[in-house]
């Protein structure tokens, strides 16, 4: 009896446990969601909304545009008043950041990839690095950004780098460098060496070797570094904030910027674009899972 | 075909960790030579300063008669086969096998030629279009063997390249390396940590130790003469009855009689054989089983029908029990007193520092 009751027990708290971190997790996820479709007076009414009986297209129009807005009637709704948005929150706005985000974290995922790949190579192979500079590498990454963002505008202002893509690019590549070099070099280490010495002795060169034969057996592994740097990048917004503020607005950056002047917070609005942003993320999670399990050695070396 | 030479090769690992120490070898063409030792005993990293995966701390490799010292690995005309044979793990076996050609810029036509052609060879022929994790332990080593085979190289080097493999399937693979050094006649190293490996398929063996070569020669050679307790040891299957004991002028004053764990041993005339602590060895099949009425009697504590054989242990006090050899079945059970007898040339003599004494 005290075996059977044991048996369905402990996966029943488990998964009671496990479903109670996922409504506590959940929860603000759908927060949004749920606003982005709330029209204006149900965003912060009381008693709280959960999910709106009037659902409305509205927040998503006035953000991302989906229906064409004529001139008149961008000024009609904003001399109606009720549902008034300020002139700042254009639908344009919101693409233009969309396309500075995609753009600096496609090049600096890019870069950081690639550089931390060859980087990586070179830890794994040939020791360029010694451990204790590897782990100095990884501790450039716990000094708060804020301590480093005051004196980089200064450096930024002299480069003439502030509000540029080249200097978000610069600041992101440098940032993530640590991550992507210590995600590749794991998944070089598990190709086996006597694999690159076979293709060496049978007549390959070094550049061959790896494009034939580690490349292949990593392609997962960069996926997945590309996966995780890519969503690092497209989440930032402290650099953002401080290194770009007019020209080079990216999307947690333009987040913050739905305020009205007489309203307070543009809850909708922001939740509309907050979809927007996660969503792509969302997509990318899946299809990183896929890439992180880890079958690329496929069972290669019996020892 | 070639010639390999290593002439006073040493490496020295970190500071002062002296995996190889100025080792001399001379690996004719076509021979099959095999470095046997246990693990650490610098026969792997030997082999990898033969094929320049590893560059020597001081000494030489001279391959064909040229220092190659300097030269990549693939251009010492070398052929490996690895432990865990390596096979590139996203391509079939076909095109593992085609990868040496391919990077030769062999024209496609007579590259799969010859694939087929060394498929044949190992009898691999079904599996050219499976992966290697679709193939058993004993087909991917086939395959390995195809792709080094198919470059046709001086000589091959063979790390453990068995043994990953299961009892059956090593002394089938044993047999197929065999035959194949016999059909290509080209010079062959092989490093194994089994003895069996080494006396099955060597023209020579060489036994390292700690960094040296402890006795080169003919598998019989080894067997029947080993140089060092060491050697004893480690040849051989049950292996060498080896006992610590005292040796002592006999009583006619000319011969030596071994005593030492209630044994009392006739010893054969050896020119410098002293007084003093010594160890005896005698092999397991050398010991006579009731032949007489004349030896020693001693208690069977356990008996083991091999088939062919049957092995007896014998308890005594030492740290091993000393096994013997009948052929075929024997009614002897365990606890039964039998007469056990030492032919007296059968017996090895060490000193204390396992220096054989002759």
């Amino acid at each position: 009896m005290a075996y059977y009751l044991k048996r369905w027990r402990f996966p029943f708290f488990r998964y009671l446990v496990l479903g109670i971190w996922t409504l506590i997790a959940g929860f603000p996820i759908f927060w949004i969601a749920a606003t982005s479709f709330k029209p204006a007076h149900q965003w912060t009414s009381w008693p709280v909304v959960y999910v709106s009986n009037e659902p409305t297209m509205e927040n998503y129009r006035e953000v991302w545009g989906i229906r064409e807005k004529t001139v008149e009637e961008a000024s009609q709704t904003y001399e109606k008043g009720k549902d008034a948005r300020p002139e700042s929150v254009s639908m344009n706005k919101a693409w233009k950041a969309f396309g500075n985000s995609l753009l600096i974290a496609l090049i600096a995922t890019s870069l950081t990839v690639a550089f931390g790949t060859v980087i990586a190579y070179g830890v794994s192979r040939f020791q360029i690095l010694s451990e204790i500079r590897m782990f100095q590498l990884l501790m450039l990454r716990m000094i708060p950004p804020i301590v480093v963002a005051a004196p980089l505008t200064l450096y930024y202002t002299t480069l003439n780098l502030m509000d540029s893509v080249t200097g978000l690019v610069l600041i992101y590549f440098i940032t993530t460098l640590p991550y992507a070099v210590w995600m590749t070099k794991s998944f070089i280490d598990e190709v086996p060496r006597e694999i690159e010495q076979a293709a060496e002795l049978l007549g390959a060169t070094r550049w061959r070797t790896i494009v034939e034969v580690v490349f292949p057996l990593i392609r997962s592994g960069i996926v997945a570094t590309f996966m995780f740097i890519l969503i690092l990048t497209w989440s930032e917004y402290l650099m953002s904030f401080i290194l770009s503020k007019v020209d080079v607005v990216t999307l947690p950056v333009q987040l913050s910027k739905y305020e009205g002047s007489t309203e307070g917070r543009m809850y909708g609005t922001q939740s509309a674009l907050a979809v927007g942003i996660t969503l792509p993320l969302m997509l990318i999670g899946i299809f990183i899972r896929k890439h992180l399990v880890r079958g690329f050695t496929f069972g290669m070396v019996k020892r | 075909m070639s010639q390999i030479e290593l002439k006073k090769l040493r490496k020295v690992f970190g500071e002062n960790i002296e995996a190889v120490k100025d080792l001399d070898l001379v690996i004719e063409e076509g021979e099959f030579v095999v470095l046997v030792g246990p693990s650490g005993c610098g026969k792997t990293t030997t082999l990898r300063m033969i094929a320049g995966f590893e560059e020597p701390t001081s000494g030489e490799v001279v391959i064909d008669g040229e220092m190659v010292n300097d030269r990549d690995p693939k251009d010492r005309n070398l052929g490996m086969v690895f432990q865990s044979h390596a096979l590139f793990p996203h391509k079939t076996v076909y095109q593992n096998i085609e990868f040496g050609p391919r990077m030769k810029k062999i024209p496609l036509e007579d590259r799969k030629k010859r694939v087929e052609e060394v498929a044949e060879m190992v009898h691999i022929t079904p599996l050219l279009n499976k992966l290697p994790s679709q193939c058993s332990g004993g087909e991917a080593q086939r395959a390995a063997l195809a792709r080094t085979l198919i470059t046709n190289p001086g000589s091959f080097l063979l790390d453990e390249p068995l043994s990953s493999l299961d009892a059956k399937l090593r002394r089938e693979m044993r047999a197929e390396i065999d035959r194949l050094h016999q059909e290509l006649k080209k010079t062959f190293v092989y490093v194994t940590h089994d003895q069996e490996e080494a006396m099955t398929l060597a023209d020579r063996i060489v036994v390292m130790r700690a960094g040296e070569i402890e006795q080169e020669g003919i598998p019989m050679e080894i067997y029947n003469d080993p140089s060092s307790y060491f050697v004893a040891d480690f040849f051989g299957s049950p292996s060498m009855n080896l006992l610590d004991g005292n040796i002592r002028k006999g009583s006619s004053g000319e011969s030596f009689v071994f005593e030492g764990y209630g044994l009392s041993l006739d010893l054969p005339r050896l020119d410098n054989l002293v007084e003093g602590e010594h160890c005896v060895g005698i092999r397991p099949e050398s010991i006579s089983v009731g032949d007489s009425d004349n030896g020693l009697e001693l208690s069977v504590s356990l008996v083991e029908p091999m088939g062919k054989d049957t092995l007896l242990y014998f308890s005594h006090s030492a740290e091993r029990p000393l096994i013997a050899v009948v052929e075929g079945s024997t009614k002897i059970q365990s606890g039964d007193l039998v007469v056990v007898q030492f032919p007296k040339d059968s017996i090895y003599v060490f000193d204390s520092d396992g220096i054989r004494v002759k």
